[in-house]
């Protein structure tokens, strides 16, 4: 646009019209200060004891067909085929000190996203390079060492790691194993109390070419099927069970689980993050207020009309009005945000959100920023919605209620209606823009990033597009 | 093209009301255009029409031959005072001319120019909701001269103002049109605009009811009136409707005649032998000329009470 056709100048003048009213500057001053203000008080009545858990916290649930094997042995298997149930389901060949969980284990297995790998003791983890199924594995055990090798074709070995499985020596078990890790989180809602629990999803992987061969000479005994970790009782009544078979020399084994040591990152679920930029509940509604009382204060004055006669082409004003406010709003929403994220670090800290379990979060981190940024977008998109709906309606009262009722309404609604309800409401109410905020996968997160940013959007363009209609064919009287 | 404000075949209805019908007039440079009408008559939905803020349903308004909602910089063009209350109250005087004039390009220079011309220069910091209505009428004043335009248009300049005040707008109004502007200047009191106004455009019902001069207008009320003293009036009256004139008492001792002249009604009573100490043409107020003009027209009309005289 040339700066001869007037935009600009409507720009300016809306930009002073906002900053030489006292109450526009409180109205700013309370989006942030409310932000903060309800950011401290959630940091100062949320704690977590997630550093009290031991050090190393072990996950070892999965299905495993197994053997004895006492003395010195090797196992060879070809892995016909691995259902994909996510990116490091597991199925492979694993020499056990026994069935039991958390007792150390070798392994060589395939993944659907990560290749052959050699995994050991929860902790060593070798890739093995990138190769999907069929995979052929074996696995060696020479006193106290263990030896992985993986080949393309069964006749070359390439050996891929080697591990020393301390304790008694003697009796081993030796099979094939199947597991998967949760696939997302269930939730179930019954009498208005909410229980979430892990969801397993069964993988499936069949195996030839088995073969079990026993340095003393001597013969293979028969297989057992076996859930490591022992049948889980789930919430909703049913046991997770796996289950394995052979047929002409093919097994097929089911299992669910995880196999490793779980990082310190994941042993506590709450989003820091998100819970130091929750102060925007609050923030939101001066933002809004602020928004409605930028045009509807023109109605109730009668200064729209001044407005319009010192420019007739209306939806440039409204439109300037709308950048106008949303770089103000954006601006001190970058303040709160930032102001909440780094104020509350500290309160965090001495509530038992340390490092490593709850590092320091970074805004080099990408959704870490996106937060920031997302949160402050979220105040100015409020605003701008109370701008578009104070177009529409012109009076205060009746646009402040819209606006609000839009964004209360999903969080009080949430606990009232069953978990279905409250899932589709936060998707298709402005409150969904929120999903910014998060940093981690969480039961609870119901939308995406960037769709619910996409969802409060189109509701701000919706609303000035409507103002902008109404405002051009109306009469101001 | 002049600078004038035209108004073509103006048509508005505001659901079962026709606020303005077929309304057509001109208001030229170098003169005061008095726009009058009783309450209702339809003068600020006129004024809102000419300034594209309502739409007419039917006809067109035109500043200098162009509709205002072409105008680029119309703060230049036109000038507007509409409704002096029309303000933030949390501004400052000097702010709310300040966006106003960025919104039209406007220098910073211009703002300090016309509050001094206005005489608020020791006011302009303060927040306007603690103006009076009499200043708050001088900013409105202030706002619409703010781009120096040729035509000015007021709407109800003077009301709730002081009388050193509404002298004030008489002589900022008068040396306006003197500078060849366009004023035209809404009122629903005609005394307000006498020795004021050069042209009148007189409206009732939204409809036209005079378009004219101040003068014709006045004479056209004064009529063939004229106003007799004389002690012997009902000899006076009987003599002169026999005479053919139309006659009515209005003071114990004078009487108001129509239909004859002057020196025909001195011969009828001197024939009559009847004495009188005055014989003078009568001389309308513009206040009498337009509740002439305007009576059948009032919308809110209070019921006549038969004087018991």
């Amino acid at each position: 646009m040339s700066p001869r056709d007037g935009f600009s100048q409507v720009l300016r003048g809306e930009w002073t019209k906002l900053i030489t009213v006292r109450s526009t500057v409180w109205c700013l001053f309370l989006t942030i200060g409310l932000t903060v203000l309800l950011s401290i008080l959630g940091a100062q009545g949320s704690s977590t004891d997630v550093g009290a858990a031991p050090q190393r916290v072990l996950e070892d649930r999965s299905h495993f067909m197994h053997q004895p094997l006492t003395g010195d042995g090797t196992i060879t298997a070809r892995v016909v085929s691995q259902e994909d149930t996510g990116g490091w389901a597991k199925a492979g060949i694993m020499i056990k000190q026994s069935v039991e969980p958390e007792t150390p284990y070798v392994a060589m297995l395939v993944t659907p996203d990560h290749g052959v790998r050699f995994q050991a003791d929860f902790t060593t983890d070798v890739a093995a390079g990138a190769s999907g199924t069929p995979a052929w594995l074996r696995l060696t055990r020479s006193g106290a060492t263990v030896t992985g090798y993986t080949s393309p074709d069964g006749a070359t070995w390439r050996q891929v790691g080697s591990f020393d499985l301390a304790g008694p020596r003697q009796a081993v078990e030796v099979g094939m194993f199947a597991a998967t890790p949760p696939s997302g989180t269930r939730v179930f809602r019954r009498g208005g109390s909410t229980t979430a629990f892990t969801n397993y999803e069964p993988s499936t992987a069949t195996f030839d070419n088995v073969s079990l061969n026993l340095a003393g000479g001597g013969s293979a005994g028969t297989w057992k099927s076996e859930t490591v970790g022992g049948a889980m009782p789930l919430p909703d009544g049913t046991n997770l069970v796996g289950e394995a078979s052979e047929s002409g020399g093919v097994f097929t084994v089911t299992g669910t689980g995880d196999v490793r040591e779980v990082p310190f990152t994941e042993r506590g679920d709450d989003d820091i993050v998100q819970n130091a930029l929750g102060g925007v509940y609050l923030g939101m509604i001066a933002a809004a207020v602020l928004g409605v009382l930028f045009v509807t204060t023109e109605y109730k004055t009668g200064l729209i009309r001044t407005t319009l006669t010192a420019s007739p082409r209306r939806g440039r004003v409204l439109l300037a009005k709308a950048i106008v406010l949303g770089v103000l709003t954006f601006g001190c929403g970058l303040v709160a945000s930032l102001v909440s994220l780094f104020g509350t670090r500290p309160i965090q800290r001495d509530h038992g959100y340390v490092p490593p379990y709850y590092p320091d979060p970074s805004l080099t981190n990408g959704p870490v920023l996106r937060a920031v940024l997302g949160t402050a977008a979220f105040l100015a998109l409020m605003a701008l919605l109370g701008l578009g709906l104070g177009a529409i309606i012109r009076r205060t009262a009746g646009a402040v209620v819209v606006v609000l009722a839009l964004a209360l309404v999903p969080g009080i609604a949430a606990g009232l209606l069953p978990v279905e309800g409250e899932k589709w409401l936060s998707r298709v109410t402005p409150l969904a823009g929120l999903a910014m905020q998060q940093t981690r996968e969480r039961w609870d997160n119901w939308v995406s990033p960037w769709p619910g940013f996409a969802v409060a959007c189109a509701y701000v363009a919706l609303a000035i597009a409507a103002g902008v209609w109404l405002i051009r064919r109306r009469d101001t009287a | 093209m002049a600078a004038t404000i035209e108004a073509r075949g103006l048509r508005k209805r505001y659901g079962a009301t026709v606020a303005v019908d077929d309304l057509s007039f001109t208001a030229k440079p170098g003169e005061v255009t008095g726009f009058v009408g009783p309450n209702g008559a339809g003068k600020s939905t006129t004024m809102r029409m000419i300034l594209g803020l309502d739409a007419p349903d039917r006809g067109q308004a035109l500043i200098g031959g162009r509709s205002y909602l072409t105008l680029r910089n119309p703060l230049c063009e036109v000038g507007a005072l509409l409704d002096a209350s029309a303000i933030h109250p949390g501004r400052r005087a000097r702010d709310h001319l300040l966006w106003m004039a960025h919104y039209n390009g406007l220098p910073k220079r211009r703002v300090d120019e016309v509050i001094e011309q206005v005489g608020l220069a020791s006011a302009a910091r303060r927040r306007a909701g603690g103006y009076s209505l009499g200043m708050r009428q001088r900013l409105g004043i202030a706002a619409a001269l703010l781009g120096d335009p040729p035509v000015l248009m007021f709407d109800e300049p003077v009301n709730g103002l002081d009388p050193e005040g509404i002298h004030w707008i008489r002589g900022l109004l008068r040396s306006l049109a003197a500078e060849g502007r366009t004023i035209f200047v809404s009122s629903h009191l005609m005394g307000e605009l006498e020795g004021t106004a050069d042209h009148l455009v007189v409206v009732g019902r939204g409809r036209l009811i005079a378009d004219t001069t101040v003068r014709e207008l006045l004479a056209q009320a004064s009529g063939e009136q004229i106003v007799l003293r004389t002690p012997a009036r009902s000899e006076a009256m009987t003599l002169l409707a026999n005479a053919g004139a139309t006659v009515a008492a209005t003071d114990r001792d004078t009487i108001t005649v129509r239909g004859l002249a002057a020196d025909r009604i001195a011969g009828v009573l001197s024939a009559g032998g009847l004495t009188f100490s005055e014989l003078s043409q009568h001389r309308a107020t513009l206040e009498e000329a337009y509740m002439e003009l305007t009576r059948d027209e009032v919308e809110f009309n209070a019921p006549t009470v038969e004087s018991a005289r």
